[in-house]
């Protein structure tokens, strides 16, 4: 079985507030994308990982996967206009992986046991997800709808597909001009496959707002024991 | 498989006494001795323990930062693993405010800061995701007021600094860094730095090599970043 990835590193920094890519802030001295590569260099079981970032950061992305030391399996290339589209070409650029894993740089605490669990689970086809804490309800400037916690979860990366399966899902995405937010939702929309549902971490948050990385910060040194 | 330890400084003093020290653990079996001084480094290799070692001497000038990384790559490829350093290479050429060149501070600063960053950048090419121990000499001057080693002095607690950012830094990834701060000890440097003390009456560098010998040793594993002084007892 050969095992492909793509970690999503396309950001532009326009959320975070910050002159950087996201991917590129630093998290206990190191960049975000740097702790998610060093998991998945960690992995043998990983053929081969690719790197999906916007043109414009492209060699500053190359350089810095040779500084620190991702020589072998890792590359590096353009991804899309969209969330969507960087995937699609991560996938193509995987060509004859027979299973990938999709993961992004802005979730740096995801461990090396969580990316193992999701390669052994039995299933094809497998998301991370963790419960909603809080109440969701349908609406904007009034409340339109309910909905019921219990039966929504919270998706977290990383994922795991059949790599030709997530390859024509993302073919019929773009065939009906549709965007997703994710693969999983993709996937469960356009594949006649179940996806399996493992029990994520709340140390695996996604640097989204400028509180989230002190937060993260936080959480990393809790992690390492330093604090 | 035995480890190899790359030691600055080796041609005196406590990076000499540090070659002799290591050469005693039988868990390590290259050693690279760094020196700007080749008769120096054979004088260290001569006093080595070499049973079931490499030792390999490159005489080579810290100040040349640039040949750095060719010299890491080198040392890693003829040993096939750089697995501890040792950065005890040090200069001092203690100087008043008005009296220190920009040579003076630029030469210290090269030595004492930028060498042993860039020998640390280097080497942990090699090192990642093995447990492996950086040690840095820093000195007692580093923490507290020397008025008249104003650029040895600020080297050293730049030292101090870099050790405790880069154990952070590297945390995770099974690389432990540790600063070392000697008192007072005998050493060519000491010397330099006052000339009138009767050195066979301070610390030897063979106690600071005990101290380095123990803290690089993979039983030690509780410490990392911290600046440890150490100091002979009266």
């Amino acid at each position: 079985m050969k095992i492909g990835m793509v970690v999503l590193a396309g950001g532009i920094g326009k959320r975070i507030g910050r002159p950087m890519p996201k991917q590129f802030l630093l998290l206990g001295g190191k960049p975000l994308l740097v702790h998610v590569l060093e998991k998945a260099r960690a992995i043998r079981e990983i053929d081969s990982v690719v790197v999906t970032c916007p043109p414009s950061h492209l060699d500053e992305t190359r350089k810095l996967i040779e500084n620190h030391g991702f020589a072998e399996k890792f590359s590096c290339i353009v991804g899309g206009a969209s969330r969507q589209e960087s995937v699609y070409n991560g996938l193509r650029a995987l060509d004859g992986c027979d299973s990938v894993l999709i993961h992004e740089a802005v979730r740096p605490l995801v461990s090396v046991e969580e990316f193992r669990a999701l390669i052994q689970a039995p299933d094809d086809n497998a998301m991370y997800g963790i419960p909603i804490p809080f109440t969701v309800l349908k609406g904007h400037d009034y409340v339109e709808g309910l909905l019921d916690r219990n039966e929504l979860v919270n998706v977290q990366l990383p994922q795991k597909f059949d790599a030709a399966a997530l390859l024509a899902a993302h073919e019929a995405a773009r065939r009906d001009d549709v965007i997703f937010t994710e693969d999983a939702s993709l996937f469960f929309h356009y594949a006649d496959a179940p996806v399996r549902i493992l029990p994520g971490s709340e140390m695996n948050i996604k640097i989204t707002v400028p509180t989230d990385i002190v937060i993260a910060e936080a959480m990393y040194v809790d992690a390492l024991g330093r604090g | 498989m035995g480890k190899t330890c790359v030691i600055t400084g080796a041609s005196q003093g406590i990076g000499q006494a540090a070659a002799i020290r290591m050469s005693r653990d039988p868990g390590i079996t290259g050693i690279a001795l760094i020196a700007r001084n080749a008769d120096g480094l054979r004088d260290t290799a001569a006093q080595m323990d070499r049973s079931g070692k490499e030792i390999r001497c490159y005489p080579y000038d810290l100040g040349d930062l640039d040949g750095i990384p060719a010299l890491m790559r080198g040392i890693n490829d003829e040993f096939g693993s750089v697995d501890i350093l040792l950065n005890i290479a040090g200069y001092a050429d203690p100087q008043s405010l008005l009296d220190t060149t920009n040579d003076n501070i630029v030469r210290t600063y090269t030595i004492n800061v930028f060498a042993m960053m860039v020998l640390i950048r280097e080497a942990v090419r090699y090192m990642y995701d093995r447990p492996s121990k950086i040690l840095n000499v820093a000195s007692t001057a580093a923490t507290t007021s020397r008025p008249g080693w104003l650029t040895y002095a600020s080297s050293k607690a730049a030292v101090v600094s870099m050790s405790t950012t880069l154990a952070d830094e590297l945390a995770g990834t099974g690389i432990k860094v540790y600063t070392i701060s000697p008192g007072r000890c005998a050493t060519d440097l000491r010397r330099i730095l006052a000339p009138e003390e009767d050195l066979s009456t301070i610390m030897q560098p063979s106690q600071v090599a005990d101290v380095i010998a123990t803290l690089v040793d993979d039983a030690e594993n509780t410490l990392d970043g911290q600046n440890i002084v150490v100091r002979q007892k009266a």
